[in-house]
């Protein structure tokens, strides 16, 4: 023939936010005979009707060797199969003509079923579990024998695909019905995620596609693929929206109503500091297996939940290359802040964290490594700071060579020592005399965060408060005179509403 | 009640003895917290560079809490394991870190140890692999029991989060 064949039949894909029973596609079958301008000119519609269940995608032709099948009782074996049996003798009894040549075949069908398999992505790892993972099977996160649907599950990306084929009888008219002259004229695979394949594509005003048989009698024959589902109505587009703009809204109020109102609050007038940190790695220290030994200690003024543990010792870790030792411990403390004596002009102290490092070794020997002290930031937010420490040092070699040989190194009584004695009174503190060396650095990280009524107030007023003392609720002199300018603040802004509610022709006269 | 939004990558995992990594990782948060959308637990491919120290997973986390107390701050637990030419499995390191409290965009390295049995096991980890583990993660939170551990540090995972807060300053929260 002299119209140009369409060579292209490769798949196209499309995607649908519509359920896939609402499409329809016109299938035309054309032989191509000799006499062309008589050729036999098969024309039919294949239309999928719905069929019961939700969203499948059941196919509706059957092929007249599947109608000899499935109108003996006896052949049916699933349940779908037996849903054809009553279909084809209720199209029996109905006497409606059936497509002699033009059918389908769908993913439940026993002709889908070996190609589908031949397409799996990958080959699934059955490892049968040595005696080695059987010793250490103390962890429950691996499953040492996964079953099949785990398998696919887990390594191959499960989308479920429904497969639609559209098949075509092209035997000779008299011997229709016979299966090696099927042959596969589109195929139609569709996911749940509204994407639809179609191979091959439809026309669209190319040329038609060529098909010819094997057997004997080499026919050729035109197929032409349109899409003939039709448009949404504008209403129903309406509807749709409509629909979707009011679950949105619903979605919204619902996770509102989840958040509900209500929050933990500290009293009026305290402030409550929490730090969530942890103790991340030790270097530089002579020995190894080290550990630390830390404890938050609180000034006057600052008190704890009760039962609250302010202290702790992390794991003993080994140093891996240069010496560091990794121990990631998180900690978490709570504490609150309440100025008892608001005559007292001084700024609070905040909580200092005092930790020991020492080292641990395979005889149980433990020396210390080193003291430091840590002051909790002031300000919040995320701080990571690295401190330095040192070790008491005793005058002679006696006790340099006792630690080296039994452990046992001099040790701070109070350990508070190592920034203002708990016990000092003065005004000038002395550490004459006492020697101390430079050991390795302890890093952590902190998250510091403040609750106070007051800090509603200034956001609120929308002003930052610059000054520790202001943050505390303003127990100072300074404070007192900011709490009056705040007063008058609020005063003149309820006069301002007041006037507001008055009708405007009073207020111009006034 | 305030609201939290963390929204962030597992970017990945370097420093760790071989390469082919993957990590387990969930999201640990107090009783006064509540989870409302997305995923607080997950577990990464394995991947294996082929150039370079590092492992990449970029492994997404995207989380929204709602709470009424500041107690128990979300804190992410990481299991770094390695995966070898045989298909075994084998750990290479917990790590803990809180999730920040002050908002914005954080790179934050979390690193890991692995607990070291006696010296038989790890002898006979260097031959044949293996090595203990913990028999539950979760004592780990509470702290009390972590002096009873001998561990070894590894490598170093990092993570990237943002984190968003919302009404928390109408409760007086600063962070």
């Amino acid at each position: 023939m002299g119209d140009g064949w369409c060579t292209d039949t490769g798949e196209s894909v499309y995607r649908s936010r519509d359920a896939v029973k609402n499409l329809r596609i016109r299938v035309r079958i054309q032989r191509v005979t000799s006499t062309a301008a008589l050729s036999q000119h098969l024309h039919q519609q294949v239309l999928s009707h719905f069929h019961g269940v939700s969203d499948e995608f059941c196919f509706v032709i059957h092929m007249q060797y599947e109608m000899d099948l499935y109108q003996t009782e006896s052949n049916c074996q699933t349940p779908l199969e037996r849903q054809y049996h009553t279909e084809i003798m209720g199209m029996e009894r109905s006497k409606r003509r059936q497509n002699q040549r033009i059918f389908t075949y769908t993913d439940f069908d026993r002709f889908s079923k070996w190609e589908e398999q031949a397409q799996s992505l990958l080959i699934p790892a059955q490892p049968t579990p040595t005696l080695l993972a059987e010793l250490y099977l103390e962890s429950r996160l691996i499953t040492w024998e996964p079953s099949e649907e785990f398998i696919k599950n887990s390594h191959i990306i499960n989308t479920p695909v429904q497969t639609m084929y559209i098949m075509g009888d092209l035997g000779p008219s008299g011997k229709l019905g016979l299966k090696e002259n099927e042959y596969v004229l589109c195929t139609i695979k569709s996911d749940s995620n509204g994407v639809i394949t179609i191979k091959p594509d439809f026309n669209n005003n190319r040329g038609a596609y060529r098909l010819e048989t094997q057997g004997e009698k080499r026919e050729v024959w035109r197929l032409y693929l349109e899409n003939a589902s039709s448009h949404i109505r504008a209403e129903e587009k309406e509807r749709e929206q409509r629909m979707y703009r009011d679950l949105y809204t619903r979605h919204k109020e619902y996770l509102n109503s989840l958040v509900g109102q209500d929050f933990e609050m500290p009293p009026l007038g305290i402030l409550r500091l929490i730090v969530n940190g942890e103790i991340v790695s030790a270097q530089g220290y002579e020995y190894d297996n080290l550990y630390v030994h830390f404890f938050l200690d609180l000034p006057n003024n600052w008190s704890s939940v009760p039962f609250h543990c302010l202290s702790g010792v992390t794991q003993t870790c080994r140093t891996h290359s240069e010496d560091v030792a990794f121990f990631s411990y998180p900690f978490s403390f709570e504490t609150f802040f309440h100025k008892e004596d608001e005559s007292d002009g001084s700024l609070p102290q905040w909580p200092v964290m005092f930790f020991k490092v020492l080292s641990l070794d395979f005889w149980q020997r433990y020396r210390t490594e080193g003291y430091g002290f840590l002051v909790i930031p002031s300000t919040p937010g995320y701080h990571r700071m690295t401190c330095h420490t040192w070790r008491p040092l005793q005058s002679g070699t006696v006790a340099e060579l006792r630690r080296f040989f039994i452990g046992g190194a001099p040790e701070l009584e109070d350990i508070s020592y190592v920034r203002v004695p708990g016990t000092f009174k003065g005004e000038r503190l002395s550490r004459f005399g006492f020697r101390t060396q430079t050991t390795g650095s302890v890093t952590f990280t902190l998250n510091c965060i403040q609750h106070a009524r007051a800090f509603i107030d200034a956001n609120t007023l929308k002003k930052r408060r610059q000054t520790v003392l202001d943050q505390l609720g303003g127990h100072s002199q300074q404070g007192s005179v900011y709490n009056v300018l705040e007063a008058f603040q609020r005063a003149r802004k309820r006069m301002q509403e007041a006037r507001e509610t008055l009708p405007r022709d009073l207020i111009n006269t006034s | 009640m305030a609201e939290l939004h963390i929204i962030g990558q597992i970017i990945g995992a370097t420093g760790f003895p071989q390469n082919s990594l993957f990590c387990k990782w969930g999201v640990h948060a107090g009783g006064a917290w509540r989870l409302l959308s997305g995923l607080k637990e997950g577990q990464t491919q394995v991947d294996i560079p082929q150039t370079g120290d590092m492992a990449y997973w970029s492994h997404p986390i995207d989380l929204h809490y709602t709470t009424k107390g500041l107690q128990g701050w979300p804190k992410l637990h990481l299991q770094v394991w390695h995966q070898d030419s045989f298909g075994r499995c084998q750990l290479y390191g917990y790590g803990y870190i809180h999730v920040p409290s002050s908002p914005g965009q954080h790179r934050l390295q979390c690193v890991t140890w692995r607990p070291l049995g006696s010296w038989q096991d790890q002898l006979a980890e260097m031959f044949v692999g293996g090595g203990p583990q913990l028999r539950s993660p979760d004592l780990i939170y509470s702290g009390a029991d972590r002096y009873r551990l001998h561990t070894v540090g590894m490598g170093t995972v990092e993570l990237e989060l943002c984190v968003i807060l919302r009404h928390f300053d109408r409760y007086g929260v600063e962070s």
